[in-house]
């Protein structure tokens, strides 16, 4: 199972992107600057966008999803529940999982973003797909969330996850990281040895580095446990 | 068509033929195939199919009450594709840059305003519209009535929020009426002129009567 970047190139004079690698199983995290062609790559992951030369293989993929940065560009239910039930799940867990309770009639639309898309990343996340593409998943959710979050994909063992985002504070277990630097995808490597050379690198992270305290991980634990390292 | 002012006269010539007779529509198609230049891209975009629909609808209704449904249906197609060509030609800042220059600082910067931030809004439903049936198609539903609706609210409520925003922001900053502006236009082209000046001729032929031109007997 795999997604491979064959020179691909997508061009919108005077702006382009390209990208060249190989995502295998497992969660990648790709970071750039907002307008670096994050939402392009992702589209063009899961083949929603050609590229204007090159190619996106992807191979042993039977199942996919882009989750969108807008969690309503989603919606097709007219309430909460009926929400739920058009992801194929049961209301009940899904609202108290997303602590949603007493808000199952009520129209999605007239939830906050926040909680929609608490609604809506509940409801991918209960799903298994062999390619997850998630695009900005941490924009409108408060720490708390994002911290729930990080932890319930970290789960993920299965398929190929790829998350795009310019987030700085909260991060799942990832496998690799890649990052959008002068237009180009560019592969930094597995974790640890790629934190050195991320150049989106939270500042704590590059904070620890220079101290030569090396987080196993991204997750907030992996990161405390390098600070507290002596 | 890069000037803006030709482009609005030769739309509004052209509408007008199309809507006067069954002639004047004939002619302005012929200066659209010949002349815009967009032909292309005007067939790929994926409105023109509903609003064709809609209107063979309304042009039956026509026929059956009596009416020339047909004519109607066949006027209306040709001023469909003459909008269909400006708004493929039209970029950010024309209407303000055209409303000033008609219109003053005023009014027409008032209306050029208005006229620019509702093409942005249509061109951001346009697009929002595509991302939600990529979503819907991934939760494997087909497009239908069911749908649809849905993507209808998600449409509506962005389009009033982002309003609300931009009419915060723009309250904010001060705004009251009017403003200042010294619109600019790219050089007109000779072809631009003769493509304009066809479009009279268009409007010109369509309003005299064809027996004019033709012994017919």
């Amino acid at each position: 199972m795999h997604v491979t970047f064959d020179d691909a190139r997508y061009e919108r004079e005077p702006w382009a992107v390209s990208a060249r690698g190989l995502f295998t199983e497992g969660i990648h995290l790709v970071s750039g600057d907002t307008g670096s062609g994050k939402t392009t790559l992702a589209l063009m992951t899961a083949g929603l966008l050609a590229p204007s030369s090159g190619a996106v293989m992807r191979e042993g993929i039977s199942s996919l999803l882009v989750s969108f940065q807008f969690p309503e560009h989603h919606v097709t239910g007219r309430t909460v529940r009926e929400e739920c039930e058009s992801w194929g799940h049961d209301p009940r867990v899904i609202v108290s999982e997303t602590r949603l309770t007493g808000k199952e009639d009520l129209s999605p639309l007239a939830l906050s973003r926040g909680e929609l898309k608490r609604l809506h990343l509940a409801c991918v996340l209960s799903r298994e797909f062999d390619l997850l593409v998630l695009d900005e998943p941490f924009s409108s959710l408060d720490c708390r969330e994002k911290a729930r979050f990080c932890e319930v994909l970290s789960r993920r063992t299965r398929g190929i996850t790829i998350i795009f985002t310019h987030e700085q504070e909260h991060f799942p277990r990832v496998d690799r990281i890649w990052e959008i630097a002068e237009g180009t995808l560019q592969c930094r490597g597995g974790i640890p040895e790629a934190l050195p050379c991320w150049d989106h690198a939270p500042e704590v992270i590059r904070a620890l580095v220079r101290q030569r305290k090396i987080p196993a991980n991204l997750t907030r634990k992996d990161i405390v446990e390098a600070a507290c390292r002596t | 068509m890069q000037d803006i002012r030709l482009r609005t006269v030769a739309a509004l010539v052209l509408s007008f033929s199309a809507f006067i007779n069954l002639w004047g529509a004939a002619l302005a198609f012929l200066w659209w195939i010949a002349c815009s230049g967009r032909v292309r891209e005007v067939m790929r975009m994926r409105m023109l199919l509903p609003v064709a629909v809609m209107l063979a609808f309304f042009s039956t209704v026509l026929s059956l009450t009596g009416g020339d449904g047909f004519s109607y249906f066949l006027r209306m197609m040709v001023i469909v594709l003459i909008g269909a060509w400006v708004y493929t030609e039209q970029t950010c800042g024309e209407f303000l840059r055209f409303g000033v220059w008609a219109l003053g600082n005023r009014t027409g910067f008032e209306l050029g305003m208005l006229a620019d931030m509702g093409m942005q809004t249509l061109h951001q439903m346009v697009q929002d519209f595509s991302t939600i049936r990529i979503a819907q198609a991934q939760k494997g539903g087909c497009p239908s009535r069911k749908t649809l609706v849905p993507a209808g609210l998600v449409l509506v409520t962005g389009a009033i929020s982002r309003a609300e925003h931009t009419a915060e922001i723009m309250a904010v900053r001060g705004y009251r009426n009017g403003g200042s502006l010294c619109p600019r236009f790219p050089r007109v082209r000779g072809a631009d002129q003769v493509r304009c000046l066809a479009a009279l001729c268009v409007l010109i032929i369509s309003l005299v009567p064809v027996s004019e031109f033709f012994i017919l007997s």
